[in-house]
């Protein structure tokens, strides 16, 4: 397996008190193989991704428990050092929600697609160039070799998330964890986003962790999907599976709030209430607030549910 | 609801700033010793931890002057100098920019054009061709700090003008026909005089520097009269004879400035903390 | 960018010519400006020709048009104690104070970044803290007690630098540091908190998950970020150095536009001042020009900009 993370906890020690951002998250990511990684804003989803690379708030946040192995090697030991000349842009790499904001506005693209390549020694002094025109090339941009010079600002939105990707692959990394690669673009450029993610992933054999909170999307790009809930997974299983029989409330309330084409035209479901605070959370289940099939045991935290097929979830309903 | 009122005040500061108007306000009375009295016999006396003796605790001055009684007499003229121009500055800045941000168009611009102006000549170079042109003295220096800061609160409170206006309750006195005169009074000073407060509370300090530097130029006050940029300037033909006639004042200021500063942040953050930029 | 700069030349203009009008008007103030302007035993045909040069029967927008057609040619009489033109006396002093002012705004920048830079890397540590108190302090500290005690303490107590003159290079350094003190304050809150945002923001996160060294973070990426709000105070700043070098050159006796200014005020030479005021004045505008220009070399947003 190429990533595997058991029992994750992430922890963000706020004035409030404990935040429990991520609490018990398991999931693997096979080589080649794009896992979705579903939920609302506040989920947890973003920290699963950015506790891969330790990538915490500096002096709150805190990897408190669990392990995550990459080849086989665990990386929550590692030191600060050795993640960023090993893991962070060599091996594991990221691409960030807004392509806005994503650049360095005082660089040129030229120096920030090389900067990965210089500092984790790929390419140096005159081949150096030659890998950033490659890289570019890669991605699709444009006339790559013309525009080394030019800034971010010279770009429309769908070419700097190329660029931002040409960025995250060009150290082939083995693991791409894509943080709402295409939620600040237009409809139509998400699509060659998400075509070009494809590709890289083609070229690459690259495995894909993508974070977003657009079944849609998910859908379109993922071989299986994970939905997170209030910092812990309540569903997971291939994309096919979990469309056609959504088995945890929370999956079937965010399935139903999706407007479908061809369905018949009714009530788009939002779901009533509001996400458990993190800071303390409840014991039991932490969707039966909000949930329309809530039981009794629900007070009680409820156990993951086989459905077959690498299908599972975490209910009491199914459980009975 | 009063202790919430007087968290985090800085006592130390504030005793500082009481020493010093007390210094100012008590006069001669309070004075160990007259402070233009000359005893030559006591010249360079140093201070009383080193050699001297504690009826000139802070030493004496080349013509035997006692430093503390002059530092406390000096108070007065920072005081003063302090209250006339931050009266003026202060109020004219604040017509100026409360008419312009209300009334926009060329009175605005004209506005802006001579702050730029302002601007565009050196504070202390005004003070010269001022200092050239008439006699320099208090009134000159309360004149040159007013001319060169006006256009500081002019421009803030323009800005505070302009966002109040936006609101909707100016816009309904104005429509309900609420008179000009009303509106500034009424509706608009009430809302810009925590700023006034602070901009004030923090123009202290630098008041006190101007009227050192001006001073110990030979622009400033004249002698007889005391202040601490002027014992500055004469302390500065002796500095080799005697470190703490340069010391003394330069450490009255210091402490003055550093105290209103606090002060004045102080107050910035509990009245008025968008105005933490400047 | 070309039209961006063209409306702040035409701002610099027209505050120079504003200036001019100030400098105008308050040599007028006191009155007859004929006995500023002579000194006090000018013979009577020397006021009466310089009644007729100035134009003191026409009314006063003329006399101001007469002012400026002089001062338009360099023409701003000649100082009576040095026997030349003032502005030539002037340009003679201002390289030096020029040399002073750029060394001051130096040593605040050096001073400054590195300060700025370290506060906000390791926010509440001891950079942090120290340089808080210091910041406090030298807002609080008149620029020219800090040349005094600086004088006091390297060149009378330890001997180890000159107190006064110019021209070498050990000669440059209190002085720069008394000029150069009471900005680094402001300069290092500038730089603090340019840097808190930058390293907040998406492009340093990005950079730091794809493993660039925490040193080229700060120091590279970050920092020319973090240099265009200080870059752009600086033309500010450095009009203030030439403000404060009327009192620095005052000290340490550095012949420079300041201290001849200081002088000419004592000596009633009135051409001498107002030359100077107004080189200052133009001096100081241009120095904002020249900053405008300068933000395209570290912003490329701006260079790009119609």
């Amino acid at each position: 397996m190429l990533l595997s993370v058991r029992n994750l906890q992430t922890h963000l020690h706020l004035r409030r008190g404990l935040l429990r951002a991520v609490d018990g998250v398991s999931l693997e990511v096979a080589e080649g193989e794009t896992l979705g990684l579903v939920g609302e804003s506040g989920s947890g989803k973003t920290m699963t991704g950015l506790s891969l690379l330790r990538l915490l708030p500096k002096g709150s946040g805190r990897i408190a428990g669990g392990s995550i192995q990459l080849d086989g090697q665990e990386l929550t030991t590692l030191s600060e050092a050795q993640l960023a000349r090993d893991i962070r842009g060599r091996r594991i790499a990221m691409i960030m929600q807004d392509p806005m904001t994503s650049l360095n506005p005082v660089f040129s693209i030229g120096d920030q697609v090389g900067s990965p390549l210089r500092n984790h020694d790929i390419a140096r002094g005159t081949a150096l160039r030659g890998a950033v025109v490659d890289v570019l090339r890669r991605v699709r941009l444009p006339s790559p070799g013309e525009r080394l010079g030019d800034y971010p600002h010279q770009f429309s939105g769908g070419q700097r998330q190329r660029i931002v990707a040409a960025m995250a692959i060009g150290c082939t990394p083995r693991l791409l964890v894509a943080d709402e690669p295409t939620t600040a673009l237009d409809v139509t450029i998400q699509v060659q986003i998400i075509n070009l993610l494809r590709t890289i992933q083609d070229d690459t054999g690259a495995g894909i962790i993508l974070i977003t909170h657009d079944l849609g999307v998910a859908a379109s790009l993922c071989r299986r999907i994970a939905v997170m809930y209030a910092g812990q997974i309540v569903e997971t299983g291939p994309v096919r599976a979990i469309y056609r029989s959504p088995s945890h409330p929370y999956t079937q309330a965010l399935l139903a709030a999706i407007p479908r084409l061809g369905a018949k035209r009714g009530r788009l479901t939002a779901i009533a209430g509001q996400p458990p605070s993190l800071i303390d959370p409840p014991t039991g289940c932490r969707f039966a607030a909000r949930c329309p099939s809530r039981m009794a045991k629900c007070a009680e935290a409820p156990p993951v549910v086989d459905l077959g097929d690498g299908h599972s979830a975490s209910c009491w309903k199914l459980a009975s | 609801m009063r202790a919430e009122m007087f968290r985090g005040v800085p006592w130390l500061a504030l005793l500082v700033l009481a020493a010093v108007g007390i210094c100012a306000a008590g006069g001669e009375a309070l004075l160990p010793f007259e402070p233009g009295e000359l005893d030559l016999g006591a010249a360079f006396k140093p201070p009383a931890w080193i050699s001297g003796d504690w009826a000139s605790p802070l030493g004496a001055d080349n013509l035997g002057r006692d430093i503390l009684s002059r530092i406390m007499a000096g108070s007065r003229v920072s005081v003063i100098v302090a209250f006339y121009a931050i009266l003026f500055s202060g109020g004219i800045g604040a017509v100026a920019g409360m008419v312009a941000g209300y009334f926009g168009g060329w009175v605005d611009t004209v506005l802006m054009r001579l702050i730029e102006i302002q601007q565009s000549v050196p504070a202390i170079a005004l003070a010269l061709i001022l200092a050239a042109a008439l006699e320099p003295g208090l009134p000159t220096v309360v004149l040159v700090i007013v001319l060169t800061y006006w256009a500081w609160y002019a421009r803030i409170i323009r800005g505070e003008i302009m966002a109040l206006k936006g609101r909707d309750y100016i816009a309904f006195a104005r429509v309900a026909g609420v008179g000009t005169a009303r509106i500034f009074l009424r509706h608009l000073l009430p809302n810009i005089f925590n700023t006034l407060v602070v901009l004030a509370t923090l123009q202290v300090g630098q008041v006190i520097l101007f009227e050192a530097s001006l001073s110990f130029l030979g622009l400033g006050i004249q002698q007889p009269d005391i202040s601490w940029g002027l014992m500055l300037a004469d302390a500065r033909q002796y500095i080799t004879n005697a470190w703490w006639a340069i010391t003394m004042p330069g450490i009255a200021i210091m402490l003055t400035c550093l105290a209103s500063n606090i002060f004045g942040d102080w107050l910035r953050d509990r009245l008025d903390p968008h105005l933490r930029q400047l | 960018m070309l039209r961006l700069f063209g409306r702040r030349l035409l701002q610099g203009l027209f505050s120079i010519i504003g200036a001019s009008i100030i400098i105008f008007v308050i040599s007028r103030l006191s009155g007859d400006p004929i006995v500023m302007m002579l000194p006090n035993d000018a013979p009577l045909s020397a006021i009466e020709e310089m009644r007729r040069t100035l134009g003191l029967d026409r009314p006063l927008w003329a006399q101001y048009l007469i002012f400026i057609q002089h001062a338009l040619v360099g023409d701003f009489g000649n100082s009576y104690r040095w026997k030349m033109p003032a502005l030539q006396l002037i340009m003679d002093r201002l390289p030096a104070t020029i040399e002073l002012a750029v060394c001051g705004l130096l040593f605040s920048v050096a001073v400054a970044v590195p300060v700025g830079v370290m506060s906000a890397v390791n926010r509440g540590g001891w950079v942090d803290r120290v340089g808080r108190v210091f910041a406090m302090l030298g807002q609080a500290m008149p620029a020219f007690w800090v040349g005094l005690l600086l004088i006091l303490l390297f060149a009378i107590q330890l001997n180890w630098l000159p107190a006064f003159g110019y021209g070498s290079a050990s000669q440059f350094v209190l002085p720069a540091i008394s000029l150069g003190w009471y900005p680094v304050a402001a300069q290092t809150r500038i730089v603090r908190s340019a840097m808190l945002d930058v390293l907040d923001s998406d492009h340093i996160r990005l950079s730091r998950a794809l493993g660039t060294p925490e040193r080229l973070i700060v120091w590279k990426y970050a920092l020319r970020n973090a240099a265009i709000p200080l870059l752009t105070m600086l033309g500010v700043y450095f009009a203030a150095m030439l403000g404060g070098a009327f009192v620095v050159e005052t000290i340490f006796a550095w012949p420079g536009v300041g201290r001849t200014v200081v002088e000419a005020v004592f000596a009633r030479d009135f051409p001498v001042v107002q030359a100077g005021v107004m080189f200052t004045s133009i001096l100081f505008v241009a120095s904002n020009l020249l900053v405008d220009l300068s933000y395209g070399l570290v912003d490329p947003r701006i260079r790009d900009a119609r």
